[in-house]
This record gives structure tokens, sequence and C-alpha cells, in this order.
């Protein structure tokens, strides 16, 4: 044991200080750059609509796309009933929800765009046991017209239940459970999220900005695109029915598509809660791709309450 | 320990270092696996040196940029030509702006991204707008039809407004030169603090 | 092995965690390239296999196949390394046998639950670090934690004055891992998110690659040439030149990963200049590694552990060159996001690193078994389906991934792309799928091995004996 470590004092030092001047350079320095990104209205919908988080989570451990909020266009105040002067769409935070980034740590949704959300938004007001409702509004902020996250709780007196009582399903869309479902099926295996700003097909759209992420997690840009990306999907194909066969068999509408089927994300029931007879329909789908039938099978009509509902509201999203 | 720098490129230690790291070097058995003590090859030095040029050479934007405003700004102002005006055909007309604007600097772009009257009606309010508030066409790109701010985050100008071009220089170049170089130096004294490469150790004695 | 979980450590034979561990790994090998071959058919085959369940879906299978081979084959046959070179080195014993087998069996059951977590669904979402944070942290302190320790352990306790530069890799990767798994993790312990999360998932794909992976694939090298073919080592300089820039270059580039993200241009510039430096640690090691075969080139034919070194080290070559490059901006723009990034992933974990510790398992289960190989002609199937395989593999998705690129440039619609790739999809399930039937092949061949293997006498090594079937 009469070991001399001389000369490896000196290494373990320079070690330390060769990965801490690395780690200095590539963590701390870019934290600074990072740290004064201001949330664009991207950001702020990115955020109201997914809620706390995407990935593995407490309150959703097995992530079927619980403790999210609901996207609601609302038309009449749900208050009075009064028709307002333009349709407002509220994200909608029941009771016992976990609250958005941005109001839990309001640090995230940048300069100015975090003072007015404190000031005129009131998002401190909101409390994740009684939940609430969020709006995105636009203030002055040091001349420039900033977004902000506004507590409608807190402003306009409008609860989840409230409004919730009053709105059309038709005009709900469940975009927060729908990024879990992105995220649990692995899209972002072959569809990023990221338009890239060096050369990229000019059809996948504008490539994000810097603001555009505040409070996202997780980003799920991908890396490994086998498939078109989808950032701004909702643009170009806003088809519900397209994405309902599309998702239940690509094959449909592709034919040339390696799309896997996400048929089961319907689950057990159809929209009318009859049985959906999977066994049947793969043997009718395989007779249509063998020539012996004309037409494929019918594509069932999902439940409200499916999977795959949350799952095109949030594709269709992705404006 | 201490430090000798009368031959710094063949040793920096004083001989009664080098002599008891010879013995050490040559006595012990580190599982049966011994080292020699050659230097660096020539080739691999030219080699690592060939490397960190290139390591700037290749990171400059050299390739791969979307279209940006500025390469189609000769063309929306040639529109405007009563020559141009007077075609009728719009092919014949852009063949003509194209034929005008031969020598521009962004002929290699046009030549890459090239675009028809068309698509030149939908660019021109948006390019002339940006011209008109003097900002840098450069800053900005054409997606399909639009034409929109570029999301890089590049150097800042001197009011405080991000370049949105990808640079080349700025201070991640900077950090980098002074990095490699303490790395180099650094592993320049390690290396030169072993015994002269003119020495190499007998193996052998009680190994296998 | 399960009986030791509880013996003394003294009643523990030497060499037992490292055998557990070796194999551990390869079991994890056949599993992972399995899943692997599996993955490809979908791509290849999407309406095949078709069972109605969201557990042979691609999206749920893809990370499976991913963490297997990372955290049970890669890992674990480093561990198994360290286990059997870290105390050979110091001329002393490993400092724990029993938290060897401790950790052996921690680890394996925390990455039988971490797979099914991830199969069923339950991801962070982040790619290299899908696992949720709870298994994270049990990796980090249960699988790195103790692994470290041993390492670390056997290294202050050796009976050496100096330390191999084996073990100085071996020393600084345990602990830059631990480094990186926390630090990596960070945006799930505190829920850190935007663009921070999509740096730090990069920084820790980029690091576990360079920090850990890289560096102790090599650090196996250094040991495996010199101790079979008797040579020295060529140069302890080379080997300094190679530590450092390994330390102080492969841990910068992370922000290559997300050149077309809107981080900071400096950041980019920065990481990018780093990135290409990453073949300073390339070159050493190449060179190092082959200027210390000189005179025993005859190994490489006919000695099988030679043979898998010297392979993974001239992967190397091409796969530096890649790494160095397509990460620049001039070039990053056509290949980034593309099969070639895939081909590239499967030249670094299938082609460099696989080879090299293929060979520390093939050494290390023979020497500590005391039994010489059971086949040679086995072993010869398992190393030339695993190389033809992976050549298929490899030049298929570069192939695709120049299509893609293309395809990008030319605004090519992407379905047509998709057609276009569809060959090179089958391809790369032939390619896949011949690794993995080799590695059943391995198994059996080391299972044979440590049954029916001629025993090799005290006082020689195996590869010093003839090879008999």
């Amino acid at each position: 044991m009469s070991v001399n470590f001389r000369e490896y004092k000196i290494g373990a030092r320079m070690f330390g200080l060769a990965l801490g001047g690395s780690m200095l350079i590539t963590l701390l320095l870019p934290s600074f750059d990072i740290a004064a990104s201001v949330s664009t209205d991207v950001a702020l919908d990115k955020q109201l609509s997914a809620g706390w988080d995407s990935g593995w989570q407490l309150g959703d451990p097995l992530l079927k796309g619980h403790n999210k909020p609901v996207k609601v266009l609302v038309k009449n105040d749900p208050l009075t009933g009064v028709a307002l002067a333009q349709a407002e769409t509220v994200y909608v935070y029941p009771a016992g929800t976990s609250l958005p980034n941005g109001v839990t740590h309001s640090d995230n949704l940048g300069a100015g765009v975090k003072d007015l959300s404190l000031e005129k938004g009131k998002i401190k007001d909101a409390k994740k046991e009684s939940g609430a409702v969020f709006l995105i509004n636009h203030g002055a902020f040091n001349g420039n017209n900033l977004p902000y996250v506004e507590n409608a709780t807190a402003t306009k007196g409008w609860t989840p239940d409230a409004v919730m009582a009053k709105a059309d399903d038709a005009n709900v869309s469940h975009v927060g459970s729908g990024k879990t479902m992105f995220v649990r099926e692995g899209c972002w295996w072959c569809h990023t999220l990221l338009p890239e700003q060096t050369q990229d097909w000019q059809a996948f759209g504008t490539p994000p900005m810097l603001g555009d992420f505040n409070g996202e997690s997780p980003t799920a840009f991908g890396s490994d695109r086998k498939a078109p990306d989808l950032l701004h999907v909702g643009s170009r194909n806003s088809s519900k029915e397209w994405m309902m066969l599309h998702f239940f068999n690509p094959r449909l509408v592709q034919p040339h598509s390696i799309m896997p089927r996400f048929d089961y994300l319907w689950g057990e029931v159809d929209a009318n809660g009859k049985k959906i007879d999977f066994d049947k329909w793969r043997a009718e789908y395989n007779e249509y791709h063998e020539g012996k039938r004309v037409a494929a099978p019918e594509v069932p009509m999902y439940a409200k309450d499916s999977e795959i509902r949350g799952l095109i509201d949030f594709v269709l999203s992705l404006k | 320990m201490s430090w000798i720098f009368e031959k710094p490129l063949v040793t920096l230690s004083d001989t009664k270092k080098i002599e008891s790291d010879k013995v050490l070097w040559e006595a012990e058995d580190l599982g049966g696996i011994t080292e020699d003590n050659n230097r660096v090859p020539v080739p691999i030095v030219w080699l690592v040196a060939l490397t960190v040029l290139t390591a700037f050479a290749i990171t400059f934007p050299l390739w791969g940029q979307r279209p940006t405003a500025a390469i189609y700004a000769e063309y929306v102002q040639a529109m405007d030509k009563p020559e141009i005006k007077a075609i009728q055909s719009d092919v014949a007309a852009i063949e003509r702006i194209v034929a005008m604007s031969q020598g521009s600097q962004y002929n290699a772009q046009l030549e890459r991204h090239p675009v028809t009257m068309d698509d030149l009606r939908i660019l021109k309010p948006q390019i002339e707008e940006l011209t008109k508030k003097g900002v840098d066409l450069k800053d900005y790109t054409v997606v399909g039809a639009q034409v929109v701010l570029a999301n890089f985050e590049g150097n800042f100008r001197a009011d405080g407004s991000r370049e949105r071009q990808q640079p080349w220089w700025d201070k991640g170049y900077t950090i980098d030169i002074f990095y490699l170089s303490y790395f180099f130096i650094f592993v320049v004294l390690i290396i030169k603090r072993l015994p002269p490469s003119t020495w190499q150790p007998r193996h052998g004695g009680e190994h296998k | 092995m399960l009986k030791y979980l509880f013996a003394k450590n003294e009643d523990i034979p030497a060499g037992s965690s490292a055998i557990y561990f070796g194999f551990s790994s390869i079991v994890w090998f056949v599993i992972g390239t399995g899943l692997g071959s599996f993955n490809a058919a979908k791509l290849a085959f999407p309406d095949a296999f078709v069972g109605g369940g969201e557990f042979f879906s691609f999206g749920h299978m893809r990370q499976v196949h991913v963490h297997a081979v990372i955290f049970g084959w890669i890992s674990m046959a480093f561990a198994m390394a360290m286990m059997y070179i870290t105390p050979v080195l110091g001329n002393t014993k490993l400092w724990s046998e029993k938290l060897g087998v401790w950790n052996c069996t921690l680890w394996n059951v925390g990455l039988s639950l971490g797979l099914t977590v991830l199969w069923a669904g339950m991801t962070s979402g982040r790619e290299y670090s899908d696992f949720p944070w709870f298994i994270d942290l049990y990796l980090a302190v249960a699988v790195f934690i103790p692994l470290a320790v041993n390492v670390w352990m056997t290294i202050l306790t050796r009976r050496t004055q100096g330390i191999y530069t084996t073990n100085w890799f071996f020393a600084a990767a345990t602990f830059m891992v631990i480094i990186v798994f926390i630090v990596g993790n960070l945006p799930e312990f505190f829920h850190l998110t935007g663009l921070t999360e999509a740096y730090l998932t990069w920084w820790f794909a980029h690091n576990v690659l360079g920090l850990w992976i890289t560096p102790v694939a090599a650090a196996i090298a250094y040991y495996t040439i010199p101790k079979v073919t008797g040579n020295p080592l060529y140069s302890h300089r080379i080997g300094h030149l190679h530590f450092w820039s390994v330390v102080v270059f492969y841990s910068t580039p992370a922000a290559h990963h997300l050149m077309s993200s809107p981080l900071p241009e400096w950041l980019k510039s920065f990481a990018s200049v780093e990135g290409v430096l990453i073949l300073v640690p390339a070159i050493a090691f190449v060179s190092n590694i082959l200027l210390t075969m000189q005179g025993k080139w005859n190994m490489f034919v006919e000695n099988l552990e030679v043979r898998f070194t010297v392979t993974g080290c001239l992967l190397a070559i091409p796969l530096n060159m890649q790494g160095g490059f397509q990460q620049t901006r001039a070039i990053n723009w056509y290949v980034h996001g593309t099969g070639w990034i895939v081909a590239h992933a499967h030249l670094a974990l299938l082609g460099f690193s696989t080879f090299l510790e293929g060979a520390a398992v093939y050494l290390g289960l023979q020497t500590l078994m005391k039994r010489k190989l059971y086949s040679l002609t086995l072993g010869n199937v398992h190393f030339w389906m695993l190389l033809i395989g992976f050549s298929i593999y490899w030049i298929s998705m570069t192939i695709a991934g120049l299509i893609q690129g293309a395809g990008k440039i030319y605004e090519v619609p992407y379905i047509d792309v998709v057609i276009a790739e569809h060959p090179y999809m089958i391809a790369r399930w032939l390619g896949g799928t011949m690794v993995f039937i080799s590695n059943i092949v391995w198994l059996y061949n080391m299972w044979m091995t440590a049954r029916e293997g001629t025993v090799v006498p005290a006082g020689r090594m195996p590869h010093e004996m003839a090879y008999e079937r």
C-alpha cells in the first residue's frame, strides 16, 4: 500500500480542470442565452395546450393522457351566455390538473411576457386544487406588443366547470392528451418536429424560432426522419377524416407508406358504443389488398373518449 | 519536480527525475503489459495540425443555405422596368430577368433556387416591404410563398439586434482558439516531462 | 452466481463478477439485436406482424432495442472488462467481488424493469435518455456508482506505482458517466423545459457516447493488443495525447446534434470545431494500436481476439471521419436526420465498439474460466456474420441517407423518398438479422466453452494455446 500518488494528484486536478472547463463552456455559457429567450405566441399556445409535461410524470404514470388540459373554443360568455364579439380559444385546467410551466415557473416566460402575465394576467392566482381557465392575450411592454398568459378565472370569473358546462363537444380539442400519445406511441421516432433552418423541404414550412419552445417538455424534435416533418402538418392537411383513415391503416390513403397501424388507439368500442371487430376488419382489409374486394372495409368512427381522438386533435393543432 | 528549459523539445525534466522514471518504467510490471517511449510520429503531428485547420474551414457556412430574400431583390427590382413590363409572356419575362441579372453575386444560389413570374409576384410585395424597412434581406429566408425571418441566432449588430445568418466568425470560434491552445500547450508539457524519446525502455527481465 | 450474493467476499472466486457480467452482456446482445432485427422488419414490411396491440408497434420497440444494446450489451461488456482488466493491470485483486456480483444482479434487474416500462410506452420522450427519471436514478445509484466504486477502489489499492493507460480511461470514464447521467437528466429531475431540455437531451446523448462508450472501448484495445501480441504499447506519449483529447474535445460538441435548431450560433461554431477535433483522439488511438501491431500482423489472421480488436480499430477510421465532418455546417444540412446518421450510429456501436469489447469478452471469459474457446470455426462464423451483416446494414443505410439528402434538395415529394428507400430497408433487415443470428452462435460457443472447452493449465494464457475445433 506504499503507493506514490504524487503524479496522479496533478493528473486528477488537470482532469477536473479539463472536464470543468468543458462544462463551463458548453453548459453554463449557453444557459444565459437560452434563459434570455422570450416566449412567442407559439410557445404560449404549446405550453398551455400541452400542460405540465407530456413524458413520464407522477400525474400520469402510464401515459394515458391524464393530468392534461383541454383546449376549448368559447363562442358565448360562459357566465352570461351572451355571444362574444370574437370567439376565444381558452385552455381549461380542471381542478387537480397540474398547471403549465409558465404559470408555476413564470421566469420561463421570458422578460416582458412574464411581467404582463403576472400583472395583467394574474397567473399567480391560479391554483391547481381549484383549476383554472387560461387564454392568450396581448399587451404593451416597453413599447413592444407581447403575448401573455391570462388567468381568465381571475380576470373574468370563467371557472373550468362553467366553461365546460357550456362547451359544445365539437369545440373541445384534446391537444394535451394527444401530445402524450405522440410521445408514448413514438411518433417522433420518424416524424420530426423541426423543419431545419438550413436547406430542407419547403413543404415542411417555417423553421421554429428561439422563443417557440419555452415551457414545452419534451420538445420531441426527433432526429431520425423516416417520414415528413409534422411541425406545420395542420396547415397542409386539416382533414379529420383523412387523419382517421391514415391512423387506422396508413395504406388506405397512402399505399406506399411504411407507417405502423395505430388502430389499437380506437380502444374497444366505436362512437356508437359498438364493439370494434378488429380481426374481421383485418381479414377484410387483406381481401381488399389481394384484390378480392372492391372497397376497403369502413373505418369505424372513434369514441369521444378514445385515445385516437387526442392524437388527431394534436396533429391537427400543429399549424 | 524541477523543470529544465534548456532543450524544451527534448525534455523538461531534470536528470534526477528522468533517471528515477527510467528505473520505474523498466522495473514495473503492469499485469504483464509494457509500454514504449516512441515519439508521436511526424505524420501524426501533421495530421493533427491539418485537423485543426480543417475544423475551422469546414465549420464555416459554405453550403446548404435556404434561399434568402436578398437573392431575389434584383429580380424584384427588374420587374418594374418598362422593358420587362412590355413582355407579354411570363416565360419570356422571367428568362429576360434572369439574363439581366447575370453577374449578380447570387448567381449560384439563383441557379439552385429558380422561380417563376408567379412566384415573384407573390414575393414582390413582401420583399419591397422589407426593403422599405431597411432591414438586411439576408436575414430573411423564402419558405414556400412566404418571406420569413431566419431562426439563426447569430452575432449581435451594433443596434442590439441579431444577425439572422450563420456567422463566418463569432465568439464560439474565438473560444475555440483559446481552448485548443490550452490543450496543446498542456499536452506538450505533459509529454515533454517524460524521458527523451531517444531513450527506450528495455523490457524483458522477469516479464514472461 | 446468485449464491454469491450472500457469501463472504473472501469466499467468492476471483473473476466471478466478470464472468457474470460477460455472460449477461452476451445475452443482452442477443436480445438487443433480436429486437433490432424485428424493428427493421417492421420498417421493411409494415403490414406484417400486425398483432393489433401497442406492444409490437415500432414506436414502442425502437427505444427498447437501443437501450438493450447500449446499457445491456455494450455497458455490461465494459463492466466485464473492468472487473477483469483493472485488477490485472494493478497486479491485485478486484476490490470487492461481492459488490461486483451485486452490481451485475441489480443491473440485470434494473435494465429489465427499465426496458419493460419503455416497452409499455412509459418514456420521458427524450432520445437516448428515454428512461423515466426513476429508472435514471436507479441506473446512477445502483449501477454506475457501485461500478465506479469498485473500479476506483481497485485502482487505489493497486500494487504498482504507475497506472497503465487502460486504467486511466476506466477511472475517468466511470466517473464521467455518473456526471453525464446526473447532469444530462436534470430536465427530468427538475422539470427543465424548452430548448434547455432539448439541449441537455443531446448533451447527455453525445457524452454518453463520447465520455463512456468511445473511451472505454478504446481502453480495452489498449489492453487486448499488447496483452495478446506480447508487444509493448507503441507509445506512452500517444496515450497521453489520446486520453487528454478525449476529455477535452469529446466532452464539448453536444450542440452539433442540434445544428438546425435555434440554439445560439456561437455555441454551434464552438461545438462544431470541437466536433472535428474528435479526430485527434481517433488519430492517436488508431495509430497507437496499429503501430503496436508491428511484427505481429500474422495474428490479425490467426488470432480471434486480435482480429476483432484490429477490425474495430480499423472501423474507427471511417467512424471518426464521418463523425468529425458530418456535423459541420458545410455538411450537416445534407445528411442530418437521414439514414446516414442511423448508419453512422451503427458504425459506432455495432462496428467500432462492439468489435473491441467482443474481443475483451472472448479473451476475458477464456482467461477467467481457464478454458480454451470451444470452437474456432464457430468463432469465425460469428466474426464474419457480424462483419458482413453490419456492412450490409451500414452500406444500405448510408445509401438510403444519401437518397433522403438528395430528396431534400430537389424537393422530391416525401413518399417518393420512402419508395426509393424500400430496397435498402429490406437490406438493412437482412444485415441486422445476420448480426442477430451470429450472436446466437456466439452465445452457444461461449456456453460450450464454459462446459467443454479444454482446460488452460495454470501459468498459461488461453491465446498461447492452439484452437482445437
